[in-house]
């Protein structure tokens, strides 16, 4: 049967090629009720407000450091020789290059403030109680793969400032009795940090940690999806 | 929607604004699209000599009965001399998949590690796949000086 108008929601499709290729992608796959189930027809809680949004800022922030990140690599050299002039043609002879970077530097910056804010609210309303316990839980370790991202980033430009916070911030859980120096041996790949520490941490921060931290999201999600957002208690 | 206003062609507010809305989208689009396609682009550094037409080596480089490997025109290129009169330079790139050639010491000829093809030194097809010959160079000898320069 063919279709004049095609209604989503609000939006009117007249446009017959456009309503043939929905209606196959619906026939296969059921986009009509799930873009209305999810979308259209999904109506938010009237209590909520500026401050319900950091998570989903957070999650842009997120999406926002994967695209600009993945535009980093293609120029990045993750050797001690080349990484610092490496950076330095990103940022100085590669077309908008300093905007790619300087989106990528300051959206991790912006990520750990929109999650503290994000935290605090659901902090003080309470939202953290039964029965959403365990998304505080998956909200906490996103919190650590966050930083463990910044952290492992950190080092990348191998600069004065890079090289030393990486021998402090590997310095300080050498501070733990008995497993100390075991964990600082094993984040810097040996007893200094050379090469092998450069291209462990490049590996956290471009594959590991990305990987894990998109599946801790997809969990984090699925439990408010699961759970419904709260209002405050 | 089926008002007098929608029918005709007379333009219409919600026309308008689905038109501004779409200028605004595409203009967006655009300043996503160009700045990442700009940075992505490649810019090849050019390195002195590239763009020279011509080489110049002593003649001691290459020994009678050997080849040797150089770059010419940013392209690998082998020039040989199989006796005291004659010298050839060629391109080094096979013109089967674009593999470089290899000087094959026993046969005297070259010989692509990629797929078997193979030369004789004026660049000719011995055997293999590659469809043509190799594209030759004029090389001469001046003063001491090997000279290659584009045929």
């Amino acid at each position: 049967m063919e279709m004049n108008t095609l209604e989503l929601g609000p939006i009117k499709i007249k446009n017959r090629l456009l309503i043939r290729i929905f209606s196959a992608l619906d026939d296969r796959l059921g986009l009509r009720e799930i873009l209305n189930d999810e979308v259209f027809e999904k109506i938010s809680p009237a209590y909520l407000g500026l401050w319900s949004c950091f998570g989903g800022i957070t999650f842009f922030l997120f999406i926002n450091q994967v695209v600009t990140g993945m535009l980093v690599m293609v120029y990045y050299q993750p050797t001690i020789e080349q990484a610092h002039a490496s950076v330095a043609h990103i940022m100085n002879e590669v077309p908008f290059g300093w905007l790619v970077r300087g989106m990528h530097a300051w959206g991790s910056n912006l990520m750990i403030v929109t999650i503290i804010i994000h935290m605090a609210k659901i902090f003080v309303h309470g939202i953290y109680k039964a029965p959403r316990e365990l998304n505080w839980v998956t909200g906490v370790t996103l919190l650590l793969l966050t930083l463990g991202l910044s952290f492992s980033g950190y080092l990348l430009p191998w600069t004065q400032l890079a090289y030393w916070a990486t021998v402090v911030g590997t310095e300080t859980p050498a501070a733990m009795p008995y497993v100390g120096e075991y964990i600082r041996f094993a984040m810097r790949g040996g007893d200094d940090i050379s090469q092998v520490t450069l291209t462990r941490f490049f590996a956290l921060h471009v594959m590991i940690m990305p990987v894990t931290i998109a599946a801790v999201i997809g969990l984090h999600i699925a439990q408010i999806r699961r759970q419904g957002i709260a209002g405050p208690l | 929607m089926t008002t007098d206003a929608m029918s005709g062609n007379e333009p219409t507010r919600r026309g308008f604004l689905d038109l501004a809305l779409g200028l605004l989208g595409a203009i967006s689009a655009i300043g996503v699209v160009y700045p990442v396609g700009m940075y992505l682009w490649p810019r090849v550094d050019k390195k002195e000599g590239d763009e020279t037409r011509s080489m110049k080596l002593p003649v001691g480089d290459v020994p009678i009965g050997e080849a040797k490997f150089v770059r010419f025109l940013n392209k690998p290129a082998v020039i040989m001399r199989p006796n005291e009169q004659e010298i050839y330079a060629l391109s080094a790139v096979c013109t089967h998949l674009g593999c470089v050639v290899k000087w094959n010491d026993a046969g005297k000829d070259l010989f692509c590690p990629c797929h078997g093809g193979k030369f004789d030194v004026k660049g000719n097809v011995l055997g293999g796949p590659p469809p043509k010959p190799l594209p030759s160079f004029t090389a001469k000898i001046e003063n001491e000086y090997i000279v290659v320069a584009e045929a």
